[in-house]
């Protein structure tokens, strides 16, 4: 007759205050055996199994999807099973949502008779499971009865229970995982719902088999004494610069801003660039810069730091997530020499900054693109291009112009032209980007 | 030849009145006036020998031909001009305009008939002040029709109240002759109810003036009401072009009429007192024209209203509810001088209908007064003894009747306190038990709460079982403007917070008019409910079934006061679950459901299903069979849901 396990929530990491318990593995009074995990936790990053340390009965004080303070004690384990089954003083208060009265902390604290409705009722009856085990609870409903029984399956109805959110897809663990981790072995951390969005995020495209990838070197030599004067904060940053130059190249190069979707390449109207951040533990995102093509560069700037700071302050909306029709992703802060991007789903290619190599004056760009979409000649030209248009923001006139670049009226090449000032970056009466020669822009 | 020796003073007041309304329709005919004017031109002698000869501290509350009775009472020329001017500095701020004025004891409104119940309410509270003032409350021959002159002469004849009634006979109400409409004897009507009648008119003013002198005496020294009819004649339309009246009769009415007579006859002073009289006004509006109107912020502003969210249990009391609120009565009754209790058949050993004034009227029986069947008069006399200090609680016998007081609570007590500019409030209370399942049929047991919603400045509260009615009626003591209580007649011969509700927690807010909530202890509800009054009682009982058989768990919200409803606590709430039922006892369309329903989507953008689960729209039946399923009860109510939400 002894209580012999406190389980309480785990401060597993500094950030994460409280922690969500995602999966309840016994139901109640359930008899448990040392080393079987008892409860499932999540924080922002991981989850965390919480074992039974001793052979005996479990009493659960949590609920599935809710969030506990740290110390909290969310389940108990008893030598004798009608000890489990009682509910005795409950430890520190569950999290309650602000404004809500304290009373309602008591969640699985109710010593009162448990209501089962009558289709709960007949779910029981049918499924022979105890009534028991849903004790401490006030109110059983069929959705109750099929959670205990493992078959629920929430339809996506029109009226969910929590009008307010998004529609979210159950989380079910990967359980198709080939190979089962030998506890002996390893220690299993189990995936959080971030990292397997992103295996789903990254799964689609990759999962085709047939990505490749090109990558290009970039002169970089003195390529910041231009450009540093058009950046306010982002100073010594290629970024703004690859995705102001890429905004524009992909209105030429469409099928870069595509996707495969089953036998046919739809093509996105617009051209959104979104780019990956990963930062204090907040997750892997893609934020999106919505009409890049048509912003400046001081523009962009802005608004990869306002994303930026609203992703740490997770305040992004979900306007800010979608809609991305091509990706960069730059990894330059971190010191790689260069790497494979892979390809987000709804995303026909990827773009990879890597780190200059301040030796060689150089660095490298990767591009990740789907063969199912498009191939190695047409992301070989973006690729040229994108260097040449980055290269050109270094000051002398070192660099080979671009064939491209070509006076909109009278559509003389940079090559071709005489005067030696270069060509001006406008707007066409088309309402395109375009360079005018002097001459047509001074008259002869 | 001027036979008579009236004085110049009065001779120039009455100058005055006439000079101020021939100002109004020039004015009017300039399109500086907005709305319309009733001019009296020709009856001004009647406003000077009533209005004029009263003293201070009596009252006057007149019709739509008021300004000769406001000018002869305040002398206040300025804020008359003002008012119909549309500025600020008007009697009434500009809001009431021509026809509701007020300074001080003087009020008009421009319902007829509408004011003499109040005027008798406020010449009661007079009386029960014993402070020894009188009124006079003016109507024209026009208002003879209307029945609440007829219940009013009743009462104040009954009640020894001190108040005149000066008829003045016009021989035209609006377009039609008096002989169109007129049935019988004017002052045999008032004879009829035992009331002094007194006759006189307004082309030999000397004797009128004697004769309202002598009148006025009566009233005051008698302490009874009495009728004076006096014989006038309008000499311009009856408001700006409408006079269909034969040019000659008029121009014999002209020759007649004394002012007439003494502008040919003593041209000379005539002409001295026209023209400083003309000087002064036309200096007035010069002034007046340059000032400002009344911002809309002083007249009003929006306010969010904030549900508490504070919350403590609520504990059973073992005492009906009635019982409960007869002692709320009991106390206020000893303990303050001011309220007074009124209502039909309200004298005990009886206790009205359903025995809420049981033994009222022998603790206090000088305030608490059994009235005729008299919806109308009832209303009206609380309107004026509230306007007149006292807080009074009308008893309206059946909900039913309240269409009959209607009138006064929208047209009177809803309008007192803006249409005068703020200068008044009407702290009346009128109370009615509402609804059916007394098989009591169709004209006793109808719910009528969505006509009582939505009255400006007018709180409607609904009693319920699940707290002490005693906490709700003192915020209903403490309010000081018009306040409509529906109790409900199932619910007063029950105790409060009887039916078990184990797996609930009944809780209330710290609003003045509590919201009461009624939600599972520990998951979160799936359903909300709304419901009050006397389904909050049905609905409280019925949640652990509604939970059986629809899989919802339900959380109850319970609305006291029911014309400002706790839409962001509701919202909240439904926002939460998804689903969101309100339960009323009178019919759907247009009612408190469709209010609840309408508030709510408005404030959220969650995704919610509805339903309003109401009354059938028909006539309440008596037959039991018929009763319980045009009425929502416990089968149909989770039938409803059930069909709705799953
Ligand atoms: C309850 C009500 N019904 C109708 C009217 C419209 N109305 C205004 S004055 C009037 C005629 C009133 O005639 P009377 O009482 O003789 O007064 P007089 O205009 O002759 O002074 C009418 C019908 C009103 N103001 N109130």
């Amino acid at each position: 007759m002894a209580l012999l396990q406190e389980i309480k929530v785990p401060l597993l990491a500094v950030n994460d205050t409280s922690l969500t318990v995602v999966e309840i593995a016994f139901p109640g009074g359930h008899r448990v055996k040392t080393g079987d995990p008892v409860l499932v936790f999540e924080t922002s990053k991981t989850t965390y199994d919480a074992l039974a340390e001793t052979d005996g009965y479990i009493q659960y004080l949590c609920e599935t999807g809710k969030d506990y303070e740290v110390n909290y004690i969310a389940a108990r384990i008893f030598s004798e099973p009608d000890e489990a089954g009682q509910t005795t003083v409950p430890g520190l208060l569950p999290i309650v949502e602000a404004g809500e009265p304290a009373a309602r902390a008591n969640r699985a604290d109710w010593t009162g008779e448990t209501l089962f409705s009558l289709e709960a009722g007949l779910l029981i009856d049918s499924s022979g499971i105890g009534r028991s085990i849903f004790k401490g609870k006030d109110f059983v409903t069929r959705r109750d009865v099929e959670m205990a029984t493992g078959s629920y399956h929430p339809v996506p109805s029109r009226h969910t229970d929590s009008p307010r959110s998004a529609p979210t897809a159950p989380i079910r663990p990967a359980r198709q995982a080939s190979t089962l981790p030998d506890p002996a072995k390893t220690i299993v951390e189990r995936l959080s719902r971030n990292k397997k969005k992103e295996i789903e995020y990254l799964g689609e495209v990759q999962s085709g088999g047939l990505t490749s990838t090109i990558n290009v070197t970039v002169e970089t030599e003195d390529i910041f004494v231009h450009i540093n004067q058009s950046l306010k904060y982002l100073k010594d940053s290629l970024l703004p610069v690859i995705l102001y130059e890429t905004g524009r190249l992909l209105r030429k190069y469409r099928v870069l801003n595509s996707y495969f979707s089953g036998d046919a390449i739809a093509f996105y109207k617009e051209v959104n660039i979104g780019f990956a951040i990963d930062l204090e533990d907040k997750g892997l995102k893609v934020l999106k810069i919505a009409h890049t093509d048509s912003k400046t560069i001081a523009a962009i700037e802005e608004e990869i730091l306002s994303l930026s700071n609203r992703y740490l302050d997770e305040l992004l909306g979900i306007g800010d997530l979608s809609d991305i029709s091509f990706t960069v992703t730059d990894l330059s802060s971190q010191g790689v020499s260069f790497f494979r991007p892979l390809v987000n789903t709804m995303n026909s290619a990827i773009l990879g900054v890597s780190s200059i190599d301040e030796k060689l004056q150089r660095m490298i760009l990767s591009l990740t693109f789907d063969h199912r979409v498009t191939e190695g000649k047409t992301v070989a030209a973006f690729l040229s291009d994108l260097k040449g248009r980055l290269e050109s923001y270094r000051p002398d006139g070192t660099t080979v112009p671009v064939e491209d670049v070509s006076c909109f009226r009278c559509l003389k090449t940079l090559q071709e032209d005489l005067a030696g000032t270069g060509f001006v970056k406008c707007i066409t009466p088309h309402g395109k980007d375009g360079y005018i020669c002097q001459a047509c822009l001074k008259g002869f | 030849m001027i036979k008579s020796v009236i004085n110049h003073r009065i001779i120039k007041e009455a100058v005055r009145i006439r000079k101020v309304e021939e100002k109004f329709l020039e004015l009017f005919s300039q399109g500086k006036l907005n709305g319309t004017v009733h001019t009296c031109v020709g009856q001004e002698f009647s406003a000077i020998a009533f209005a004029g000869q009263l003293k201070k501290k009596d009252f006057i509350f007149s019709n739509h031909r008021c300004h000769g009775h406001y000018l002869a009472f305040t002398g206040d020329t300025r804020g008359l001009l003002a008012e119909l001017l549309g500025k600020a500095s008007g009697t009434s701020g500009g809001i009431g305009s021509s026809q509701h004025l007020c300074n001080g004891n003087f009020f008009s409104n421009g319902i007829q008939g509408g004011i003499v119940p109040v005027a008798a309410g406020y010449a009661l509270a007079n009386k029960l002040k014993g402070n020894g003032a009188i009124g006079i409350v003016f109507i024209g021959d026009g208002t003879l029709g209307e029945g609440a002159l007829y219940e009013t002469m009743n009462i104040i004849s009954k009640w020894g109240i001190p108040l005149m009634i000066v008829c003045e006979n016009n021989f035209y109400a609006q377009s039609t002759p008096q002989q169109v409409n007129l049935a019988g004897d004017i002052t045999a009507r008032a004879e009829a109810f035992g009331i002094e009648t007194f006759e006189g008119n307004t082309w030999d003013p000397e004797s009128l003036m004697k004769q309202a002198g002598e009148a006025i005496e009566y009233v005051r020294t008698e302490t009874r009401p009495c009728f004076f009819l006096v014989e006038t004649y309008r000499l311009n339309a009856h408001s700006k072009g409408d006079d269909d009246r034969d040019p000659a009769d008029v121009a014999r009415f002209r020759e007649k009429d004394f002012l007439h007579i003494f502008a040919r006859e003593s041209a000379d002073y005539h002409q001295i007192y026209e023209e400083a009289i003309n000087l002064e006004i036309d200096e007035l509006v010069a002034e007046i024209e340059k000032e400002a109107e009344l911002p809309m912020e002083k007249y009003f502003e929006t306010v969010q209203h904030v549900t508490g969210n504070d919350w403590t249990a609520l504990e059973p009391v073992n005492k009906r509810q009635v019982e409960l609120i007869n002692h709320f009565f009991r106390d206020i009754l000893q303990s303050d001088e001011q309220v007074v209790f009124l209502g039909e058949d309200i004298l005990s050993p009886y206790g009205g209908a359903f025995k809420v004034a049981k033994e009222l009227s022998f603790l206090r029986p000088g305030r608490v007064f059994s009235t005729p069947i008299s919806e109308a008069a009832i209303t009206g006399v609380s309107n004026g003894l509230a306007l007149n200090g006292f807080k009074p609680f009308a008893e309206i016998m059946f909900g039913d009747f309240m269409t009959l007081a209607f009138d006064q609570i929208v047209n009177h007590a809803s309008k007192f306190h803006h249409m005068f500019n703020k200068k008044v409030n009407c702290p009346v209370v009128i109370r009615t038990p509402m609804g059916g399942r007394r098989g009591y049929g169709p004209t006793h047991s109808q719910t009528l709460d969505k006509f009582l919603v939505g009255i400006d400045n007018v709180k409607t509260v609904a009693l319920n079982t699940l707290m002490d009615p005693a906490l709700i009626y003192r915020s209903v003591y403490a309010e000081r403007h018009p306040v409509l209580v529906i109790e409900n007649k199932t619910d007063y011969g029950k105790k409060i917070l009887q039916q078990p509700m184990n797996s609930f927690v009944c809780e209330r807010n710290d609003d003045a008019f509590p919201v009461i909530r009624i939600r599972p202890p520990v998951s979160e509800p799936t359903l909300t409910v709304v419901a009050y009054g006397g389904m909050a009682d049905i609905v409280s009982g019925i949640l652990e079934d509604i939970f059986r058989h629809t899989d919802l768990i339900p959380e109850l919200i319970v609305p006291s006061l029911i014309s400002c409803l706790p839409i962001d606590l509701i919202a909240a709430s439904a926002a939460k679950t998804g689903r969101l039922a309100v339960v009323e006892e009178g019919t759907a369309f247009s009612g408190i459901g469709s209010e609840v329903v309408s508030a709510v989507m408005e404030m959220t953008d969650a995704r919610i299903k509805v339903k309003r689960i109401s009354a059938y729209p028909v006539p309440i039946p008596s037959v039991r069979s018929l009763e319980n399923i045009v009425l929502p009860g416990r089968d149909r109510i989770i039938q409803e849901l059930k069909e709705s939400f799953s």
